[in-house]
């Protein structure tokens, strides 16, 4: 008998569980925690102070109709078996997998990152997290803030950028910009890993009072002397700090091996996005090791090129990025594909506004994902790389 | 014979190799050689860039059949 197995009830697991149920096919979603976050919304909940409700709802209020929801963790899975076992013990087979587990974050990779993340929160560790960063900010006076990085590889390249923003934004109504110093501290050469992008994003940091750092790629952090000290040598002094962890794949169990790359992200075509040498499994979004950033977007355009080709569409993934740099008032997107390297798009209000709506559609984009097709596929189109190759 | 770790980073794009280059450089001990090959033009003046703002040196940069070939002696790190 058919069944879908999709795991993991993050955006490309929703997207694709719903699309699923939406034309009739049996599907389970496999996910082990109770509520979805917009994960995103740390950035918000964080540096801007909103209220975490904002951006989590219950996994159940998300499905459909028609999916199968299991509350569980998945521990393994045999593609050549057709197995996934959950940490409990239970089994369940499939005909077809969708794996979309997401990325593991990797704190022990870098010393002292536990006792930063415990101290002060983040931005990437979840909404209570996000929300003791906010504590912290709020109280910040005098001193330096510093963003940063452990590794160049993380989803959502633009977030460091985006928290400095929104952090000196804050500041800046506070009236305490200028006591406080912003500092984002990259891991590139330049203020972003795309020279093009980068050349628009520096002005902006500037105007907006951000200080900035390059090649900075956190080696170890020593929170009680309020330091962090970079793989190349240098070290930033800091009141508070918040540094995006190593990045790696799901923390699974996965035959046959060889599946994995050297960081755990599971190897795929990626074009079609089936698990390298298997028809029957795919992995979409943050969990594979498609050549394209790791963000919301690409795991929701990956999943409705999998619901296709379960279909029996040829479709394909073009690794479409649409990352947006959210600033005071305007907003930038980092806009790329496979063989198409992002393209210059000025900070404007009007694509803030976008960012908005898509931040607003976000709930129903997850449940609905049909209905908003035909409008993202329109700005989707409307903005490719090639049409907009001479900017934005 | 010092160490030597082989980064292929051919088929990737910007900013790929660099980012490979970093992550073999962080587990590299003093003295190591890193080799890197790409295929991403931008590689070139990438990595002479970084290794001139990490105090590292390039012992070989060369180009044959569209694949770069760097090689780094890792020299700063302490």
């Amino acid at each position: 008998m058919e069944r879908i197995l999709v795991l993991g009830a993050g955006t490309g697991g929703l997207v694709a569980a719903n699309l699923l149920a939406s034309h009739g096919y049996p599907v389970t979603l496999i996910e082990k925690r109770e509520t979805h976050l917009f994960q995103p919304g740390m950035l918000w909940i964080a540096f801007q102070g909103h209220n975490p409700s904002r951006y989590t709802r219950p996994v159940k209020e998300l499905v459909r109709p028609g999916v199968e929801l299991v509350h569980g963790e998945v521990a393994g899975i045999d593609l050549g078996d057709r197995l996934v076992r959950l940490a409990d013990g239970r089994t369940f087979t499939y005909t077809t997998l969708i794996i979309a587990l997401g990325a593991h974050l990797d704190y022990d990779a870098t010393p002292g990152h536990r006792e930063l993340v415990e101290r002060y929160g983040d931005f990437y560790s979840g909404a209570s997290a996000a929300e003791k960063m906010w504590s912290h900010l709020r109280e910040l006076t005098s001193g330096r803030l510093v963003i940063a990085a452990a590794d160049p590889l993380y989803k959502c390249p633009p977030a460091p950028h985006k928290a400095a923003f929104l952090a000196a934004y804050t500041l800046k109504r506070m009236g305490r910009l200028g006591s406080v110093e912003v500092h984002l501290a990259l891991p590139f050469l330049h203020e972003y890993p795309s020279e093009v992008v980068a050349r628009i994003v520096a002005p902006k940091l500037e105007d907006d009072g951000v200080r900035v750092s390059t090649l900075f790629t956190v080696e170890s952090i020593d929170v009680r002397e309020g330091k962090i000290y970079s793989l190349e040598g240098e070290e930033l002094d800091f009141s508070l700090a918040a540094v995006i962890p190593a990045h790696r794949g799901p923390m699974i169990r996965v035959e046959p091996g060889e599946v994995l790359d050297e960081d755990g992200f599971i190897k795929v075509d990626k074009y079609r996005l089936n698990v390298e040498g298997y028809d029957d499994a795919y992995a979409i979004g943050d969990s594979s090791n498609a050549p394209t950033s790791k963000t919301g977007v690409t795991a929701h355009l990956g999943a409705e090129v999998v619901v296709d080709r379960i279909m029996g569409y040829d479709s394909r993934f073009n690794g479409r990025t649409n990352c947006p740099i959210v600033a005071d008032g305007t907003a930038s997107f980092v806009i790329s594909s496979y063989g198409h390297p992002p393209v210059p798009v000025k900070f404007t209000r009007f694509k803030r506004m976008l960012e908005d709506l898509f931040i607003a559609s976000y709930w129903s984009s997850l449940k609905y994902p049909e209905r908003w097709a035909p409008i993202f596929r329109a700005y989707f189109n409307a903005t490719d790389p090639r049409v907009i190759s001479g900017g934005w | 014979m010092s160490e030597r770790i082989t980064v292929d980073a051919r088929g990737m794009a910007c900013p790929g190799p660099i980012t490979k280059l970093v992550r073999a450089y962080r587990k590299a001990s003093p003295g190591a050689l890193i080799e890197v090959l790409a295929t991403d033009p931008g590689f070139k003046p990438d990595v002479e860039a970084w290794a001139k703002r990490t105090g590292n040196e390039i012992v070989e940069l060369a180009e044959e059949n569209g694949v770069i070939r760097a090689v780094i002696r890792v020299t700063g790190k302490k």
